[in-house]
């Protein structure tokens, strides 16, 4: 018995040592190249750390090729879209949970249709709508079409979050005076936050990385998004991969900062205690 | 209860009803006129020979039938099946295992736990470029490392053949999308009651019978949900292919998603494009019907 529950152990710490490696092994790759001037970077043996270390890097990709730019295109369009989708998400899937209409199974089937639905089967059609309305090479395009996946994950989630919410809680707000839309948001919203903010978290996080749509519905360089940048880059027969993957980290960082936000949200569970049992 | 509150529990009703109609209808609205129609004029559009800014004549099923005697159109058919099968098997066994582990009480169990997704969380565009650095065979570290450990004799193009091409995007496909099934199931796996296996053992069973008749069938459902999810997402993936190798070489990774792209925005044939993107549609739409019901079933 000892002697299995050992073996144990160490099949389980070497499967663990193999997963992170393959995991970090990228991750820092990219690190490492993004702060190696070109000559190291192309030296036939690859250096596991930056013997000569540089921004230079980041300095290229950030001011000489515009990136700042295109960082700024990505988070007018993220932020727009992710504050939209909230707003409509949380009152159709308050709609979904809490409130009987004509229709509700079907909206809720619906939404969960679409978030399921690959981008690759609807990315023509929206180019089409969106070159119709004269928006293509427009932010206000991408801003427009986004919300088709943010929406249906927004609200598929929000879903999830209401129902978890205690009906006890708004029904004694509501014998106390509360309308059903002061409940909503009195009751109902502070509850959900911590099931809110994920969500808003990740929906950034989809548009901040989104890229075939803009791929089709941007021309313009100077409209460009960050990942349309990012591959961009990519000309020529020897990429230089030092700023590229310099621009990789700055494109990774936003994200990778709302996560580690984010798991502190889902630790938190604000609905706990609210109703004793 | 007095007279009057039946009345005012109706018309209460009534104002709820309206209420829900009101609070859904921004969504509705939207995906109506966002989505559906798109989609529904698109129909039409591919009944047409539109190009790429001209407008287009109607010609009928001519699209679909050309793309039906089209060689590389059955080429790519196969692609994304070997693509969506080899890639999915490899999330679903890595998944799990990564389930395993992290339901273990290992050291740093948070830590790691978000150590491994990290691959899941960072931006597709930019898997798809550290990727790209570590296959290429210019200072690629890739083939650094298998030279330095005799496993290969010379440097490999790994983007450069057919077969390792398609090796190259089922790898990065299945090193992006292992951490969702792996959440997924030790979501299912935390949920096992720890006295299920007391019970086992005291029964005389060993870690593998355990394993198969404890484990297994309490995280059959989310496993078998993780998968179809993910298969739907893998059909649909276009990003990690269309950078890695633009479909190539001669075709060798071509899928459905960057044929109908290489169609529309290279050969500017908008037409044949979604000819290509809606005929894949059906057997999707089948597929995403079933994920629809077993996961309303579940929750």
């Amino acid at each position: 018995m000892k002697r299995n529950t050992w073996i144990k152990w160490i099949v389980v710490y070497s499967v663990l040592i193999l997963f992170l490696v393959i995991a970090l092994f990228p991750v820092y790759w990219m690190a490492n190249t993004s702060f190696k001037f070109q000559k190291e970077i192309y030296n036939p043996a690859p250096t596991f750390w930056p013997h000569v270390f540089t921004l230079s890097g980041y300095k290229e990709v950030l001011f000489d090729k515009g990136f700042l730019n295109n960082i700024k295109n990505s988070l007018i369009v993220s932020c727009t879209v992710t504050a939209i989708s909230a707003v409509v998400s949380y009152l159709a899937a308050y709609a979904i949970v809490k409130l009987d209409f004509p229709g509700r199974k079907f909206s809720s089937k619906a939404v969960l249709y679409a978030y399921l639905l690959p981008r690759t089967v609807l990315y023509i059609p929206l180019y089409l709508f969106v070159s119709k309305l004269g928006l293509s090479n427009t932010l206000w395009g991408l801003i427009l079409i986004y919300p088709t996946f943010t929406i249906p994950y927004a609200t598929w989630m929000l879903i999830a979050y209401l129902k978890s919410i205690p009906a006890g809680l708004e029904e004694s707000a509501e014998i106390d005076g509360c309308s059903k839309l002061q409940s909503m948001v009195r009751i109902a919203l502070p509850l959900s936050l911590p099931g809110v903010m994920s969500t808003v978290i990740f929906m950034f996080t989809m548009c901040w990385s989104e890229y075939l749509y803009a791929l089709v519905v941007i021309q313009e360089s100077a409209k460009k998004t960050i990942t349309l940048a990012l591959s961009n880059m990519m000309i020529g027969d020897i990429f230089a991969w030092g700023p590229l993957m310099a621009g990789s980290i700055i494109c990774t960082l936003p994200v990778l900062l709302m996560y580690v936000l984010s798991s502190r949200y889902l630790v938190t569970g604000t609905t706990m205690g609210a109703v004793k049992g | 209860m007095r007279q009057g509150d039946y009345i005012r529990t109706g018309s209460r009703r009534a104002n709820l009803r309206r209420l829900g109609i009101a609070l859904i209808s921004p969504v509705v609205i939207y995906m109506l006129i966002v989505m559906v129609f798109p989609f529904i004029w698109a129909l039409f559009v591919s009944l047409t020979d539109k190009k790429v800014g001209s407008e287009g004549a109607f010609i009928g099923l001519q699209n679909y039938g050309e793309i039906m005697k089209d060689p590389l159109f059955w080429r790519s058919v196969l692609n994304t099946v070997i693509f969506t099968a080899a890639a999915v098997l490899l999330k679903v066994v890595f998944g799990v295992v990564m389930a395993l582990l992290l339901n273990e009480r290992i050291v740093f169990r948070n830590l790691n736990r978000a150590l491994l997704i990290l691959p899941w969380t960072i931006p597709t565009m930019v898997s798809v470029l550290i990727w790209q650095w570590i296959f290429s065979d210019i200072s690629g570290v890739l083939n650094y490392i298998l030279l330095n450990l005799h496993l290969v004799e010379e440097r490999v193009g790994f983007l450069a053949s057919r077969s390792l091409a398609m090796g190259a995007v089922v790898l990065v496909n299945a090193w992006r999308g292992i951490p969702f099934v792996g959440i997924s199931v030790l979501a299912g796996l935390q949920c096992i009651d720890g006295t299920l296996y007391e019970a086992a053992t005291i029964d005389g069973a060993n870690v593998l019978q355990r394993f198969r008749s404890v484990t297994l069938p309490m995280i059959k459902n989310v496993t078998i949900l993780a998968t179809i999810v993910t298969t739907v997402w893998t059909l649909g993936d276009f990003e990690i292919v269309w950078v890695l190798t633009k479909g190539g070489p001669s075709n060798g990774t071509q899928i459905l998603s960057t044929l109908s792209y290489t169609y529309g925005f290279m050969n500017m044939d908008i037409g044949k494009a979604l000819a290509v993107a809606l005929i894949s549609f059906p057997p999707l739409a089948v597929l995403i019907h079933f994920t629809t019901k077993r996961m309303l079933d579940q929750s």
